[in-house]
């Protein structure tokens, strides 16, 4: 464990150093201070709507983490030769794979926290309430953004960052889709289509700005439930990256 | 190879979307119904009010029956279906989303320790 997390340290600062972790850090913040500034033209609900389009932001903002922290860490790596002397001697392919994912994921987790002081920050400057189910709204978009960043690594291990990017953005939308969303894709093969569908996330588990926005409660266990998938398919997206990374030549 | 193991399992077989699997105790509370302007049965509009505009018939010229009523605040509808056809409110779902969990894990080990023989084999 302790390689991991050292090796988590040192993704950490790498990652940092690049101008893309702050780039996308900043559109988020001015997205929700865009959306902030939208009049209100005297409605009365506009906090829903500063809630709904600024957790909407975050989600997307998520995945352009996801995409700009993860898909070039392996090229690179591979690129410049530094994986040859890790995985030589201190660390195996699977800490490899872990010390990277965690100190992504960390990243990924601080950005999502931030976006979402912002957005508290948006709805309190223009006197609206804060809903107590922000802060685990917001978590359960840092286990979407995690998923998101394991199949990052995933399809970086076998495409270039170019492919990866609209590979995860396609997985990201069509997981949005329901089953008979997704069946209607093809209707001619419904059997197929559900069988590949369900490797695909439910990703509105992960999706309860609608009932915040309206104020309505959310059961404690629902969210428990929704963390416990999201880490699931990430586990599972992690194994597959890792079968493929276990199978690359280095050579 | 993953997709073929998802398929011979039984359990994964169904996938689920809460619109077809919702039980009739869910989807009972919508109140589904369609206007076409003219007055129904008195039952069919047990469940919300319309505005007297609607019913008397005047002022509504151009607009549709279903325009033209009022459901409670936060209650199942044929307008809000889409709201509450969502996992946080379908809780018949919960159970699929915890078995879901656990067929992941049991597959993410499987890759792991698989992928982990294979190499040492090689």
């Amino acid at each position: 464990m302790r390689p991991v997390l050292t090796f988590a340290q040192m993704t950490v600062r790498s990652l940092l150093r690049r101008r893309t972790v702050w780039g996308i850090s900043i559109v988020i913040l001015l997205a929700l201070t865009g959306i902030g500034q939208v009049p209100g033209y005297g409605v009365t609900t506009q906090g829903r709507f500063i809630l709904d389009f600024g957790l909407f932001g975050l989600e997307i903002g998520a995945l352009l983490l996801a995409i700009g922290l993860a898909s070039n860490i392996y090229p690179r790596d591979r690129e410049t030769r530094t994986i040859t002397p890790l995985l030589a001697v201190p660390l195996s392919r699977g800490q490899y794979l872990m010390g990277r994912f965690t100190g992504a994921a960390m990243i990924q987790a601080v950005s999502m926290i931030v976006g979402c002081l912002g957005l508290m920050v948006v709805l309190i400057v223009k006197q609206h309430a804060v809903p107590a189910d922000l802060f685990p709204a917001t978590g359960l978009l840092v286990v979407e953004g995690w998923f998101l960043l394991a199949v990052v690594f995933f399809f970086s291990f076998w495409t270039s960052p170019p492919l990866n990017a609209p590979l995860t953005a396609l997985l990201f939308i069509v997981s949005q889709l329901s089953v008979s969303g997704f069946v209607g894709l093809f209707p001619r093969a419904p059997g197929l289509m559900r069988t590949l569908r369900l490797l695909l996330p439910h990703m509105d588990v992960f999706h309860i700005k609608d009932p915040i926005a309206h104020g309505m409660e959310i059961p404690g266990v629902y969210f428990l439930l929704a963390i416990v998938y999201g880490l699931s398919y990430m586990a599972f997206m992690l194994a597959l990256a890792l079968a493929v990374f276990r199978r690359r030549d280095m050579k | 190879m993953v997709i073929s193991l998802l398929s011979l399992m039984s359990s994964c077989r169904t996938d689920y979307d809460i619109g077809e699997v919702a039980p009739e105790s869910f989807e009972g509370e919508a109140c589904d119904h369609s206007h076409t302007g003219q007055a129904g049965p008195e039952d069919e509009h047990s469940e919300h009010r319309h505005s007297e505009e609607h019913e008397q018939g005047s002022d509504t010229e151009g607009l549709s029956g279903s325009e033209m009523h009022f459901h409670e605040p936060g209650q199942r509808n044929h307008g809000t279906a889409w709201f509450f056809n969502q996992p946080w409110a379908a809780s018949f779902v919960w159970g699929k989303m915890l078995r879901d969990s656990v067929v992941l894990v049991v597959l993410a080990l499987t890759v792991y320790l698989g992928s982990g023989y294979r190499r040492r084999r090689r």
